[in-house]
C-alpha cells in the first residue's frame, strides 16, 4: 500500500463532502451572521416594567405639566401630561428632550472648588461639608466685618420657595440684594402694578378669546408660555383671529390670521394710534370706563393742577403720524382698531416671550387697550393674577447686623427715588460694579439659579464687573458661562430628580401650582440649593438659624402647603379658580381704586416730571445712523434655547442648514438689504455693532423688513457641552443695555448695525 | 508508442491503488461527519451553571399551579418574564425550608440586595419583539408548547450558550439542522420555526415589523 | 405577497397633518428622536448626513416683503402603498435583502437593521428622501444610554434606516388589548410619538380604513393632498392646507396645470377602477 499525495487529496476531499453533511458550515455561517449583529458598542437598552410619572418641567417659568416614562430608574421619555390645566398635553422641543441634560456631559457631578484661575476651567473635587464651610466662613467673616449687604443674590425666579427661601436668607443675614435675572415679564410687572396697583401677574384667557392682538409675543416662537399658547392654538377653532405685529415673519406672525410689519420700537406709538382710533369713534367699552377707569379723561391732583387724561394722550396719535412712525398705512391701523374694539373677546398682549424687552410705556400703552376693551376677568379676557401666596412663612427675628445691612440702598440701583417702583434691576448691576471706587459693592455672589453671563445684557460688561467679585458660588446644574466664572460651584440636582414648587406660569389667567418631583434617583453628587441655604444658616447660628426651622426643602414644602401638599403629591397640580372671580369691584388697588390709564402720578415720582405726556414713546437707539446705517434685532425659536440653560443636542440637531451651519449662525436679511450690500445666501460676513461684532452668515429672507439684521438669541455659548459650545454668537453681547428712563429696566429693542462680507 | 505505455505503467506502479485512495475519501468523510456532528456541538456551546438551582414543581404547588404567579402579565400587556428579587423577597425574606439552594440565594442575593443573574434559555436577540400576550391571549397557548415541561421540573437545565452568537442553544440549535424537537420537550425558536407555525396556524409567516424592532 | 391572516381586519394606517397648525416648534422631530433612539452628532447641519425619521421643511410662497407667507411641512416616511395599493412602495421593491417590506395588516413599511446591508437602493428609490443611512456609529456621550428605549432597537454603523410610524406604539397597545381580552384598538391607544407630541395637534393618526378614525373624514376633505401624487406611490401621509400656494408646493407642477384639477382627475379615475 502505498500513501501519496492522491490519498491525502483524497481524505481531505472526503472529509469536505462529509463536512457538507453535517451543520458545521451551515451552522457557521448563521452564527457568524448573527455574531455580527451584536457589536458590543451598540448599547442594547435593559427593559423592565415601565411607569408614567406626573411632574412639571422648570426648565423655563411656563409650567408645563410632563409625564415621564420610565423604566426601573431610568428616564425615558418626556411627554406632556394630557390633563394639565397649563399646557394640556403639548411640550416644546426643549422640555421633551431634557432627558438629555439630565444624563448629558454638562452636568456638575459634585461640589468643587476652582483649582487655576478664574475661568480656566480646572477644577478640584471637594466634599459637601467643606464646600458649605467655605461659603459659611465667608458669609461669617463678611458679617463680622460689618458688610453683610455686600452680598448678593442672583436667581431666575423670585416666584418659588426655592428663591423665597434665598431671599429670607439675605434678609436674615443683612443683605437687601435678591435681584432676579431679567425677562420681557418685569415691564409687564411694572405695568399692572401701576395701573392696577397689584403684584403679580397678567393673565389672558387664549382659549376663549376671539381676537388676540399681539405685539411682537413670541407666541409660538419659543416664549415662556409656549405650552399653554400651543395647546390653545391647537384647540381653537380658526375662528380666533391673532395678528401678530412684528417686522420679521415669525412663526407666531405665519400662524396668525394677520401680519403686521411695523417697524421695530414703534410699538408704543402703534398701540396710543389704535387707541385714538378706539376713543375718535367712541368703539370703547363706557360702562367699564365710567365705573372702573381712572385718567381717562383729563383730571386734577390733590393741588389742584390738571393732568392730561388718556383720551388727550392719545389725540396726537392720529393714524397719520403713526402710519409714519409704524411704516403702516392708515388703513390697516384704522381696520386693525376697529377689528379690535368689534371683537367680543379682545385681548392686546405686550411682552410674553419677545426677544427683546418692552419699554415700561409700551406695556402700559398696549395694556389700555384692554382697558378700553373693558375685558377684565370676563371668559376670554384678561386676568389679574396675585403673587404666590400659597407658602405660609413663620415669623422670623433678624438681630442689628442684619436689620443695618437690609437698610443699605441695592446694589442695582432698584427701588430708590429714581426707580422707585422697579423691584429689580440687573442690568445695571455690572455698571454698579465697575463704576464703583475702590472694593466692589459686591464681596460675595450667589448665583441661585439664572445664567447671568449670557443673559445679562452685554455679557462682556457683566463678565468684567464678575472679575471684581471677589468670592461668587454657583449653584448650577450644569457647566454653564457663569459657572465657568465661579470659585465654588454646588451643583443644585437636575429638575428631575428633585422637589420644585412651580408658581402660576405667566400668562394662565388663573392660579395653578405645580410640583416638579423626583423622577429618578440623582445621578450625581448633588444637592438642592435650598438644603445648603438651611444648612448654612444652621452653620451661621443666632438669629438666622432661627429663621430656618426646617430640615430641609422637602421638610418646608411639606410644612408651609400643609394641606395643599397631599393634592400637589397626589395629582401633581392644583388650580384656584378664585382668581377667576368676575367682580370688577375689588379688583384694581390703586389708590383710586380704579384701572388708571396712564398712571401719571407714578410717573411724577419716577420722572420729576408730571407734566410729561406719555413718557417715552420709542426707546432711541444710539450709535451713528451712517456708520451703522442697518438695525439689529434679536429673535427667538421654539428649536433653541435662549434662556439660562443651552440646547439640548437634540434641539440643535433640529436647526436648519440656514440657522446653524458648522460653527456659523445666520443673520436673516431681506433680499433688497443684502444686495445693497452685495451679500448673497450663505455668504460670510460681519456685523458690526457699538457693543461688539459677530462672525455669521446670511440668510436670504423675503419674511424680514429691509433695513433689519435679525439673529436668534440662545447660541454663542462658552459653557455646557461640546454639543452646544462654540456655535454662533449671542446676540445680546451685540446689544448694549438701553435703560428705560421710566424704570431704569433695559428696553434695548435692537442696535444699530452694519454688516459687511466677510 | 511504447516508451508512453511504459510510463502509463510506471505511472501506475507507483501510484496509490483505487481502494487505498476510497479508503482515505472515506475516512475523511466519516471523521468529518463524526467531528461535525459531535464534537462541534461540543466545542461551539460553553456550558453554564444557572447561580442557584430552582425546583418549578415545587413552588408550582405552593402557587396553586399557576405559572402566572411568577410570570404574569403586567397592566401595559407587557411579559414580566422571570421574577425579580422584589417578588421573590416577599415569600423569601426569610429562610422557609431548610434547603440549600434557599439558604444560598438568602444569603447571596436578598441579604446583599441584588438581582439573581439567571441565564434565560428563552431569552431572544435585542432585535427581536416576542410578545407573549399574543401567543397567550391571544391564541390561548400553553407555556409547555414551546418551554416544554418546565413546571413539572425539579431541577434546573444547563445552560448552553453559543460561543460565537452569546445566545442560548435552546432558542438557536438544541436541534440541528432541524431534525426533530428540542430534547426539552418545547419548540425551537429560530426565525424559520416562528415563520412556520406561523403559516401554519394563520396562513401567513407574518411581517418583519411583527417580531423584529 | 404574504397572505392575510384570517383573524385580523386588515388596517391602513396613515396620518394627516393640518399645515394651517404646524408652527414648526420641531417637538414632532425631538419627541420622534427620544422615542426611537435617534442619534446625534456634534455638528448636525450637514441635513445629508443628519439622521432624521420626521423633518420639517419650512417653504414660502417666493413672493418679496410683506406679502411673504411661510409654511412648515412635516415629513415622516410616507408608508406608500405602491401603484396599485398592493405594497409594491419603491422602496420595498428594490431591497435585495429583503430588509424592508410592507405589512398588509396595517399598510407600514418596515425596516430591518440587522438584513440591512447597506446598499442604499431603497434611498435612491425613495422620492421623498425618508431614509437614512447611518455613516457612523451611534454614540451617546456621559450616562447618555440611560434614557435609551428598550421597545426600540439601535442601530449601527452602515445601516439605512427610516420612520416606521412607532410601530413598537402598535406592538405594545395590541400586547395591552391582548391582555385585557380585546382584539380591536382604540383610537387613542396607538398614535405616533410625534402624532402624541405635536403640541397643536396639528398631527392625526389613526386608520385610514376606519370611519370613526379622525383621519378617515380629514383624509377625503377638500383641501387633502399628498407630496408628489402623479408619482403613484400612494402615499399614507396627507396633508391639509388651505392655502392654494401650500397645495401648488406638493408636486413639481408646470405653470399652466391646476393641482386641483389634476387631483381631481385622479380622484375620479381611482374611483371607477
Amino acid at each position: 500500500m502505498k500513501i501519496d499525495r492522491r490519498c491525502f487529496l483524497s481524505l481531505v476531499i472526503g472529509g469536505a463532502v462529509g463536512t457538507t453533511l453535517t451543520p458545521v458550515p451551515w451552522k457557521l455561517t448563521d452564527d457568524i451572521a448573527i455574531w455580527s449583529q451584536n457589536w458590543p458598542w451598540t448599547p442594547v437598552p435593559e427593559d423592565g416594567p415601565s411607569k408614567f410619572v406626573k411632574s412639571v418641567c422648570t426648565q423655563c417659568p411656563g409650567g408645563c405639566g410632563i409625564t415621564v416614562r420610565t423604566i426601573g430608574d431610568r428616564a425615558i421619555k418626556i411627554e406632556g401630561q394630557p390633563d394639565h390645566p397649563v399646557n394640556n398635553g403639548s411640550l416644546c422641543p426643549r422640555a421633551i428632550s431634557a432627558t438629555q441634560h439630565l444624563y448629558g456631559p454638562s452636568r456638575i457631578q459634585g461640589p468643587m472648588k476652582r483649582a487655576g484661575e478664574r475661568g480656566q476651567g480646572k477644577w478640584e473635587k471637594i466634599s459637601w461639608d467643606e464646600a458649605i464651610k467655605t461659603v459659611t466662613e465667608k458669609l461669617a467673616e463678611l458679617r463680622t466685618r460689618g458688610k453683610p449687604h455686600t452680598v448678593a443674590c442672583i436667581s431666575d425666579t423670585d416666584g418659588n420657595g426655592s428663591s423665597y427661601l434665598m431671599d429670607r436668607f439675605l434678609q436674615a443675614y443683612g443683605s437687601p440684594n435678591f435681584i432676579r435675572t431679567p425677562s420681557s415679564a418685569d415691564a409687564q410687572e411694572l405695568a399692572l402694578y401701576l395701573s392696577c396697583g397689584r403684584q403679580g401677574t397678567i393673565g389672558y384667557d387664549f382659549r376663549k378669546a376671539d381676537f388676540i392682538l399681539s405685539f411682537g409675543c413670541a407666541l409660538m416662537d419659543g416664549c415662556d408660555t409656549a405650552g399653554q399658547v400651543m395647546s390653545a392654538f391647537g384647540e381653537q377653532d380658526k375662528k380666533t383671529r391673532l395678528v401678530q405685529i412684528e417686522a420679521r415673519l415669525s412663526d407666531t406672525a405665519a400662524k396668525a390670521a394677520q401680519w403686521v410689519p411695523a417697524k421695530p420700537g414703534s410699538e408704543t406709538a402703534l398701540a396710543l394710534g389704535l387707541g385714538h382710533v378706539i376713543v375718535r369713534d367712541g368703539l370703547y367699552n363706557k360702562a367699564f370706563i365710567d365705573n372702573h377707569g381712572f385718567a381717562f379723561e383729563d383730571w386734577q391732583d390733590d393741588a389742584g393742577n390738571t393732568h392730561p387724561g388718556y383720551r388727550s394722550l392719545v389725540q396726537d396719535h392720529s393714524p397719520d403720524k403713526v402710519a409714519k412712525a409704524t411704516g403702516l398705512s392708515e388703513k390697516v391701523i384704522e381696520s386693525l382698531a376697529r377689528s379690535f374694539a368689534r371683537a367680543h373677546r379682545p385681548v392686546a398682549v405686550s411682552g410674553l416671550g419677545s426677544a427683546a424687552p418692552d419699554s415700561l410705556d409700551q406695556a402700559l400703552a398696549v395694556f389700555a387697550l384692554n382697558a378700553l376693551a373693558g375685558n377684565f376677568q370676563k371668559p376670554g379676557g384678561v386676568f389679574l393674577i396675585d403673587e404666590p401666596d400659597y407658602l405660609s412663612w413663620t415669623e422670623m427675628k433678624i438681630d442689628k447686623t442684619a436689620s443695618a445691612g437690609n437698610q443699605h440702598p441695592r446694589v442695582d440701583g432698584a427701588g430708590s427715588e429714581k426707580f422707585a417702583h422697579t423691584r429689580y434691576l440687573p442690568n445695571r448691576l455690572p455698571e454698579a460694579i465697575n463704576s464703583a471706587k475702590g472694593d466692589s459693592p459686591v464681596q460675595a455672589l450667589l448665583v441661585a439659579g439664572g445664567n447671568p453671563l449670557y443673559t445679562l445684557a452685554d455679557p462682556r460688561a457683566a463678565q468684567k464687573a464678575f472679575e471684581k467679585i471677589p468670592f461668587i458660588v454657583s449653584f448650577s446644574t450644569f457647566i454653564d458661562e457663569t459657572a465657568e466664572q465661579a470659585d465654588l460651584l454646588l451643583p443644585h440636582p437636575h429638575f428631575l430628580e428633585s422637589y420644585q414648587d412651580v408658581p402660576t406660569p405667566r400668562g394662565m389667567a388663573h392660579t395653578v401650582v405645580s410640583l416638579a418631583r423626583p423622577v429618578v434617583k440623582p445621578q450625581y453628587d448633588t444637592r438642592h440649593m435650598a438644603d445648603v441655604v438651611i444648612q448654612i444658616a444652621k452653620n451661621l447660628g443666632g438669629f438666622i438659624e432661627n429663621a430656618f426651622p426646617w430640615k430641609n426643602y422637602e421638610d418646608f414644602l411639606r410644612k408651609s402647603l400643609s394641606d395643599q401638599w397631599k393634592t400637589l403629591e397626589k395629582k401633581g397640580f392644583w388650580s384656584d379658580s378664585r382668581s377667576r372671580d368676575t367682580s370688577l369691584d375689588k379688583i384694581f388697588r390703586t389708590s383710586s381704586q380704579r384701572f388708571e390709564f396712564f398712571p401719571m402720578s407714578k410717573f411724577a415720582a419716577m420722572n420729576g416730571n408730571g407734566n410729561k405726556k406719555a413718557g417715552v414713546e420709542k426707546i432711541e437707539l444710539p450709535g451713528n445712523i451712517d456708520k451703522l446705517p442697518l438695525v439689529l434685532v434679536p429673535y427667538t425659536s421654539m428649536r433653541i434655547s435662549d434662556g439660562a440653560v443651552a440646547n439640548t443636542p437634540f434641539m440643535t440637531k433640529t436647526l436648519d442648514a440656514n440657522v446653524v451651519l458648522e460653527n456659523d449662525v445666520f443673520v436673516e436679511i431681506n433680499p433688497k438689504t443684502a444686495s445693497e450690500y452685495g451679500l448673497s445666501q450663505g455668504d460670510k460676513a460681519t456685523v458690526k455693532t457699538q457693543a461688539g461684532r459677530a462672525e455669521v452668515r446670511v440668510n436670504l429672507f423675503e419674511g424680514i423688513m429691509p433695513g433689519l439684521v435679525a439673529m436668534p438669541a440662545g447660541l454663542g455659548r462658552t459653557g455646557f457641552s461640546d454639543y452646544i459650545a462654540g456655535k454662533g454668537a449671542n446676540v445680546y453681547s451685540l446689544i448694549a443695555p438701553a435703560a428705560d428712563p421710566a424704570s431704569g429696566l433695559n428696553a434695548a429693542w435692537g442696535a444699530r448695525a452694519a454688516i459687511a462680507k466677510a | 508508442m511504447s516508451t508512453q505505455s511504459d510510463n502509463q505503467t510506471a505511472a501506475a506502479g507507483n501510484r496509490s491503488s483505487g481502494w487505498v485512495v476510497f479508503v482515505f475519501f472515506m475516512i475523511g468523510l466519516v471523521a468529518s461527519i463524526i467531528s461535525g456532528w459531535v464534537a462541534f456541538p461540543k466545542l461551539l456551546y460553553s456550558t453554564k451553571q444557572q447561580p442557584i438551582d430552582f425546583n418549578h414543581q415545587v413552588h408550582l404547588e405552593q402557587m396553586g399551579g399557576q405559572c402566572n404567579a411568577c410570570h404574569f402579565f403586567r397592566e401595559d400587556g407587557s411579559f414580566s418574564g422571570s421574577p425579580t428579587l422584589e417578588e421573590c423577597k416577599s415569600c423569601h425574606m426569610y429562610p422557609m425550608t431548610g434547603n440549600e439552594n434557599e439558604q444560598k440565594f438568602i444569603d447571596e442575593y436578598v441579604n446583599q440586595d441584588k438581582e439573581v443573574p439567571w441565564l434565560i434559555y428563552a431569552e431572544q436577540p435585542p432585535c427581536v419583539f416576542f410578545s407573549h400576550a399574543a401567543h397567550v391571549r391571544g391564541a390561548d397557548m400553553q407555556c409547555a408548547t414551546c418551554h416544554g415541561d418546565i413546571k413539572n421540573s425539579t431541577s434546573l437545565r444547563e445552560y448552553q450558550e453559543n460561543r460565537l452568537t452569546g445566545y442560548s442553544r435552546d432558542i438557536w440549535g438544541k436541534s440541528m439542522l432541524r431534525l426533530g424537537e428540542p430534547d426539552h420537550g418545547g419548540r425551537r425558536q429560530k426565525m424559520n420555526d416562528c415563520a412556520e407555525c406561523h403559516l401554519k396556524e394563520t396562513g401567513s409567516k407574518g411581517n418583519c415589523f411583527q417580531c423584529h424592532k | 405577497m404574504t397572505q392575510q391572516p384570517q383573524h385580523t381586519k386588515t388596517k391602513r394606517y396613515g396620518m394627516v397633518i393640518d399645515l394651517d397648525k404646524c408652527t414648526g416648534c420641531g417637538a414632532c422631530m425631538v419627541a420622534c428622536y427620544a422615542e426611537n433612539n435617534v442619534p446625534f452628532r456634534q455638528d448636525e447641519s450637514d441635513k445629508m448626513r443628519s439622521l432624521n425619521w420626521i423633518r420639517v421643511m419650512k417653504v414660502d410662497n417666493g413672493k418679496p416683503f410683506p406679502d411673504t407667507q411661510v409654511c412648515y411641512i412635516p415629513m415622516p416616511c410616507m408608508q406608500c402603498d405602491g401603484q396599485h395599493m398592493e405594497g409594491h412602495s419603491p422602496c420595498v421593491s428594490v431591497c435585495p435583502a429583503v430588509a424592508t417590506d410592507y405589512d398588509q395588516t396595517t399598510g407600514i413599511v418596515s425596516q430591518i437593521y440587522t438584513r440591512c446591508f447597506g446598499c442604499r437602493y431603497c434611498m435612491a428609490a425613495c422620492p421623498y428622501h425618508a431614509r437614512k443611512f447611518n455613516w457612523w456609529d451611534p454614540k451617546w456621550p456621559a450616562d447618555m444610554e440611560k434614557y435609551l428605549n428598550p421597545d426600540v432597537s439601535a442601530r449601527m454603523r452602515g445601516v439605512v434606516e427610516k420612520c416606521s410610524f412607532c410601530y413598537h406604539r402598535y406592538q405594545k397597545a395590541r400586547d395591552k388589548a391582548y391582555v385585557e381580552g380585546r382584539e380591536e384598538l382604540h383610537e387613542d391607544e396607538y398614535q405616533t410619538a410625534c402624532a402624541q407630541a405635536c403640541p397643536t395637534n396639528a398631527i392625526a393618526f389613526g386608520d385610514l380604513h376606519n370611519p370613526e378614525h379622525a383621519v378617515y373624514s380629514l383624509s377625503r376633505s377638500k383641501t387633502a393632498f399628498r407630496l408628489l401624487e402623479r408619482l403613484n406611490t400612494n402615499p399614507k401621509v396627507y396633508y391639509l392646507s388651505s392655502k392654494s400656494w401650500v397645495r401648488r408646493k406638493a408636486d413639481n407642477y408646470l405653470e399652466g396645470e391646476n393641482p386641483e384639477q389634476i387631483r381631481e382627475k385622479a380622484r375620479k379615475a381611482a374611483a371607477t377602477h
